[in-house]
């Protein structure tokens, strides 16, 4: 069938950037490699010439230990289903080009939805669920009034989990919260590997264990895409070691959103391992 | 070809169908570490500490308090920079009470911990005493000294599976138990199977409803449903019934080749 | 923040930063007998809030607290590449291992299913939706079992147990 079309030429003359001169590339050019001044911080991160050297493989990880014994195995044996085929998310849709108008259209959003969401794939060896990273995130609300505490909250992430946070900056101006763009406003910090197994050890064998009537995580967790979160409050951070241990040094504590992300496809999948790695779940459902 | 095809599933095709459980202790200790693991570890170990940020022992000990005088009183310190003195381990180049070129060694003050510990041995009164000094169990335990295959205390680093010796031919194998009557479900065939074999009082979680493995025995076929014992213990209500738990280089050793080849690969 | 815009940041605004203690204006002179007046152990100007926060802030920061950088001879150099080496090959060879054998239990496990469905296909259906059959039961890992642990607690084992009387069927 032949669509007619306004014009094609321009499109396949265009060039990708500017050709006339002189060129401003799109692309950055780090200098920091191109120099011969600092010729250590061109070294891998893992490399030990590197000042940012740090060694990773200092003790056995017993959580990863475990998740390899055990959990890896049975996860594929729980998560397997006999003949099943790709199932598709909903994708951007094309226009078919009945119409010349449709040629510079932009594309129709996913049926009912703002995103594209991924396919569900069949579960494999290559792709048992895994647990891949935790978010720890401190919003501090009163950091408003008192420029202070962000910098609490920042320390006590790093008490919590020896890792370097990052501080969170509000991102408007809400003026009804008395929020003003750019003022610190929490902590946020990203735990990997060795960090991340003692982090899950601290919580699923001292913490959880000793908050009064802690139910476990909520079945209704997720956010669809296998990142199950859940929160502590401030009394709750109080049972840590580290915090217990010097507790006149913490007179105010922080409540924090934990999100643990996995390389699992469904939220199902995601709390089957959690549940694995000794995080209780309730059935209780969020009132409304 | 469709003739043959045909034939071909008249002949393989089983009718008898038994469900087979491979049950399962998991790990309670770590993995001992080979050698090349703990000789790395201990190396990465030592350069994380030469890499260590100084420790910021004000934060921990206020000025002026009497746990900061106890805790000074404990360091060793660094060898200050002096002039014309002559250093044989280089020039000391101290910043903040630490030495730069070397690990910190910090001595932290222990808690009260009781001297007087062999005169209160009582274990009544001493696990009460908060204060009392931390020894972590063995990792071997008495069965492993004993060599007791029917605890389930042994091997606590590795996975056990509970195998059963067959009364007609005399093998080892994983429990298997025929179809019958009263449950046909795969998984609840081993489950219930498991307790009329070695009493109910054994608290067990199944993996999977769905068979990890189908061995084919002339009209017979076996289909391994895999479960964790969690609690309990296994007691045969037949004394004749001989069992044991064991890991799998063990279990190598007491089932046969066949047997292992087919269904190693199954265990950890 | 370092500790030197903090302090700008209490010029800037005493009265909020250091919320109640505002009493800085205030030079009323009263001797009092046995105070320390020597100039040479300063007292700090800042509020405790303050003091503590500039505390934090020093723990975190990683000035005046960094050692010197590892210089390493050629000779150390290449014995450590040759350990990172050899610890690379060592945990290739583990994750080979690993996923050799789980192919190997794929395989097996989509053999069986696939016999089932062969020579029993209510079987088949009934083991194949098994896991999600009862959405109100979902498929978590129990509590018991529990993360290996470096020596085992004084209790092993617990043998005592006795099976809940329900209509609770395992």
């Amino acid at each position: 069938m032949f669509i007619r079309s306004f014009s094609t030429c321009s499109k396949f003359s265009k060039a990708a950037c500017s050709i006339v001169q002189p060129v401003h590339h799109k692309v950055k050019i780090n200098k920091l490699k191109l120099t011969p001044r600092f010729p250590e911080l061109k070294y891998e991160k893992n490399d030990i010439r590197s000042p940012r050297f740090k060694p990773t493989v200092t003790h056995q990880d017993r959580v990863k230990e475990h998740y390899y014994n055990t959990l890896q195995s049975d996860l594929l044996l729980i998560n397997y289903k006999h003949n099943t085929s790709i199932v598709k998310g909903s994708k951007i849709r094309k226009w078919d080009g009945s119409s010349p108008y449709h040629i510079n259209r932009p594309p129709a959003r996913p049926a009912g939805l703002t995103n594209e969401t991924p396919d569900i794939k069949p579960i494999s060896p290559h792709n048992i669920p895994e647990i891949t990273g935790i978010v720890i995130n401190c919003y501090v609300s009163d950091s408003k009034e008192n420029q202070l505490l962000p910098i609490a909250a920042k320390l006590q992430l790093q008490q919590i989990t020896g890792v370097k946070p990052e501080t969170l900056y509000a991102k408007t101006d809400v003026p009804s919260w008395g929020v003003r763009r750019g003022n610190p406003m929490g902590a946020k910090v990203i735990l990997k590997g060795r960090p991340l197994s003692q982090f899950i050890s601290t919580l699923t064998e001292i913490v959880l264990p000793r908050i009064r009537e802690y139910k476990g995580i909520r079945e209704t967790s997720g956010d669809k895409n296998g990142n199950i979160a859940f929160g502590l409050t401030p009394e709750d951070v109080k049972y840590f070691p580290e915090i217990d241990a010097n507790h006149d040094l913490w007179p105010k504590t922080f409540g924090m959103h934990i999100t643990m992300q996995t390389s699992a496809q469904t939220d199902e999948h995601a709390k089957t391992l959690i549940s694995g790695l000794g995080f209780p779940f309730t059935n209780t459902k969020r009132a409304l | 070809m469709l003739f043959t095809r045909s034939l071909a599933t008249k002949v393989t095709k089983p009718s008898v169908i038994e469900s087979a459980i491979i049950l399962s202790r998991t790990p309670i200790i770590t993995q001992q570490p080979s050698k090349l693991e703990s000789t790395y570890c201990a190396y990465q170990r030592e350069l994380e500490r030469r890499l260590m940020w100084t420790f910021p022992q004000y934060y921990y000990f206020k000025r002026g308090t009497l746990a900061e005088r106890k805790f000074l009183a404990l360091q060793r310190g660094p060898v200050s920079k002096l002039p014309g003195v002559f250093y044989s381990k280089g020039v000391p180049d101290v910043r903040g009470n630490r030495e730069r070129n070397a690990a910190q060694e910090i001595v932290l003050p222990l808690e009260q911990q009781s001297e007087d510990d062999p005169n209160e041995s009582d274990s009544a009164s001493s696990s009460h005493n908060i204060n009392r000094r931390i020894l972590p169990n063995s990792r071997i335990t008495k069965a492993d000294e004993c060599g007791d295959l029917k605890s389930l205390e042994r091997r606590l680093d590795k996975n056990l599976y509970l195998i059963v010796k067959s009364n007609k031919t005399g093998e080892w194998s994983f429990p298997s138990f025929l179809q019958n009557s009263k449950c046909k479900i795969l998984h609840e065939i081993a489950e219930s199977g498991l307790r009329e074999l070695g009493g109910d009082k054994i608290n067990t979680w199944t993996i999977s409803t769905k068979p990890c493995k189908a061995l084919v025995n002339g009209e017979k076929v076996t289909f391994f449903i895999k479960s964790h014992i969690l609690a309990g213990k296994f007691e045969p209500k037949t004394e004749a019934l001989e069992f044991a738990w064991v890991a799998k280089d063990e279990l190598k050793e007491k089932v046969g080749d066949k047997y292992y080849e087919a269904i190693g690969f199954l265990l950890n | 923040m370092s500790s030197r815009k903090i302090n700008k940041l209490l010029l800037l605004s005493p009265a909020k930063a250091l919320g109640t203690n505002t009493a800085i204006s205030t030079t009323s002179t009263t001797f009092i007998r046995g105070k320390r007046t020597s100039s040479k152990k300063k007292t700090s100007t800042l509020s405790p809030a303050a003091q503590r926060a500039v505390t934090q802030l020093s723990v975190l920061s990683a000035s005046r607290k960094q050692p010197k950088l590892l210089k390493l001879c050629n000779e150390d150099l290449i014995k450590h590449q040759t350990i990172q080496t050899c610890w690379s090959e060592y945990q290739k060879s583990l994750r080979e291992e690993r996923a050799n054998r789980l192919e190997l239990q794929y395989e097996a496990m989509n053999e069986a299913m696939e016999l089932l469905q062969e020579i029993a296909p209510d079987l088949y259906a009934l083991a194949n939706e098994g896991d999600e059959s009862n959405a109100s039961k979902k498929k978590r890992f129990p509590l018991e079992i529990r993360v290996p642990t470096d020596y085992p607690p004084s209790n092993i084992w617990y043998y005592d147990y006795k099976p809940e009387v329900s209509n609770d069927k395992k």
